[in-house]
């Protein structure tokens, strides 16, 4: 007897969108998610904020402190230092607003500022955060050695963003910088090497390990997982 | 001339994944426009659930951009305020760092 099986389609179908489409923004452009539609009211509060308005600084910062400080969060790992910087990155913003000329959106601007001071708190603590060694001279261990067959679960379907995050958070300091530069926050590899002071081909090569170790701790944080597929017959 | 007839052989796996990181940077979804690359995603079970799999991973990462429910604590809105407020005061706001244009 023959059985048809009928769940696996070509191996290259790369581009059929994510079982899980994105929670919010639509789908835009590679690299363009970033740049965020404006806010409501948002417009109005750049102006008013120029002109010293305080309640324009309060609604300027009830709009952005989440994802500002979520941006912080993920890049330093730590509440205290997050809250820290959240906090410098709104005292800088208040202090340079008259500066901003509505070339990008306000809230590109905002987190290029937050990176960059991230980032020089970062190198203030001596924090290496691209190894160059290990690019010029990849070790073996980066290489996925275990051959995965085909009886091993693939990740499609089975990550959530709760998961995902804690996968994210436990990544050494330099892969999930450029992980979250690159894939979170939308930065092309040419501003992220300038930002790190690297290569973009350093910045590229961190990248794929950052997202190999992550599908390795995906795995196993996997294996206590039910597939999808039963998920979804459950609901 | 055509040298196509040994594409599923010339490469092994260590090659196509050295390709890896070129690949994805090069914003086609991990799609390869080298006939050497597709021949062995094509043709190798392991390397195709692999790049699926990375794929997957960045497109996921997407999800991470709208910000959780987490948010900074209520002193660090009245920090900000009693800064403004002093630095007010003293005429003016320092100099600081420049800041992206
Ligand atoms: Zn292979």
């Amino acid at each position: 007897m023959t059985v048809t099986m009928s769940s696996e389609s070509s191996p290259v179908n790369l581009q059929t969108p994510p079982a899980t489409p994105p929670a919010t923004e639509p789908r835009a452009a590679q690299g363009l998610f970033k740049r965020n539609p404006p806010i409501a009211g948002e417009a109005e509060a750049i102006e008013a904020a120029k002109a010293g308005d305080p309640e324009a600084f309060s609604k300027l910062y009830a709009l952005h402190k989440r994802r500002v400080y979520t941006l912080c969060l993920r890049m330093l790992g730590n509440v205290s230092e997050a809250e820290d910087m959240t906090q410098e990155a709104f005292l800088h913003l208040f202090r340079k607003i008259g500066s901003f000329r509505g070339e990008s959106a306000f809230s590109t601007w905002l987190h290029r500022l937050t990176v960059n001071l991230v980032l020089m708190q970062l190198r203030k603590k001596g924090l290496q955060l691209v190894s160059l060694e290990e690019t010029i001279n990849p070790s073996e261990d980066d290489a996925p050695k275990r051959d995965f067959g085909s009886r091993d679960p693939h990740l499609t379907g089975s990550v959530d963003r709760v998961t995902l995050e804690r996968a994210v958070a436990s990544l050494p300091p330099g892969y999930r910088m450029v992980f979250v530069l690159h894939d979170v926050e939308g930065y092309e590899h040419n501003e992220i090497a300038t930002m790190l002071e690297c290569s973009t081909g350093n910045s590229k090569s961190q990248l794929h390990k950052a997202r190999l170790k992550l599908r390795e701790l995906l795995r196993e944080s996997g294996q206590s997982l039910q597939p999808a597929v039963l998920k979804e017959a459950v609901r | 001339m055509k040298n196509s007839q040994q594409l599923e052989s010339t490469m092994s796996c260590a090659e196509f994944q050295e390709q890896l990181p070129e690949l994805f940077a090069s914003g086609n979804g991990g799609v390869p426009s080298d006939p050497n690359l597709q021949a062995h995603l094509d043709t190798c079970e392991n390397c195709s659930a692999l790049v699926r799999d990375l794929q997957y991973i960045a497109d996921q990462a997407r999800m991470l951009l709208e910000p959780a429910q987490d948010e900074p604590s209520d002193d660090v809105w009245s920090n900000i305020q009693n800064k403004l407020k002093s630095e007010q005061a003293e005429g003016g706001f320092p100099s600081s760092p420049p800041l992206p244009s």
